[in-house]
């Protein structure tokens, strides 16, 4: 269950960054503000 | 937009259930073409909606993410989410001011609040027993 001021659910995943492919997980993130932001899907512009 | 982020030490991973592969031919063909430069942050792979379930945005129906918005703190704790259906987007002017708020607490400790329509510059709360049925003379939010 998803709360408010409690550890965010972690994950490791896919992803194309600068022309590659790597891996990033939310452990990437420590030591740094994160925002995570999620959307319906590639082509699109809302 | 990203820059602003790049200032307050903010890293942005954008996720939805495309592949890395659609992900480099969207960022190629037609965001790149737009902004004239690569992207400086990752598309991140939810093809199976893991990562999205886990974090409640994923639509078993439309087998999509939908929108949703989430700032993790340098300690890994979830500080604010805001999640919406499809037709409306979001306004990142928003996003930046709560990172902001979430720092400034951040820098006081904890000690502080920030009040309601407070935006860098302004004045901040200290809660204490004291304040309690006083806050009205250091906040009134008609001038604020």
């Amino acid at each position: 269950m998803l709360k408010v001021g409690k550890p965010a659910p972690a994950f490791s995943a896919p992803a194309y960054l600068n022309g590659g492919f790597t891996n990033v997980s939310l452990e990437d993130l420590k030591g740094k503000w994160g925002l995570l932001v999620f959307y319906p899907g590639d082509f699109t512009f809302v | 937009m990203y820059d602003d982020l790049k200032e307050l030490n903010t890293e942005v991973y954008v996720i939805s259930v495309d592949s890395v592969f659609v992900h480099k031919v969207w960022a190629k063909q037609e965001i790149e073409e737009m902004y004239d430069e690569q992207l400086p942050f990752p598309m991140v792979a939810d093809q199976n909606g893991a990562l999205g379930r886990a974090y409640g945005v994923y639509d078993e129906e439309g087998m999509i993410d939908v929108r949703g918005t989430f700032l993790v703190d340098p300690e890994g704790n979830l500080q604010a989410y805001t999640v919406q259906t499809p037709p409306v987007g979001r306004n990142f002017l928003e996003t930046i001011r709560t990172i902001q708020a979430y720092q400034d607490c951040f820098k006081n400790d904890g000690k502080t609040a920030t009040p309601a329509g407070w935006t860098p510059g302004k004045a901040v709360l200290t809660p204490s027993p004291e304040l309690v049925g006083n806050v009205h003379k250091e906040y009134n939010p008609k001038t604020y």
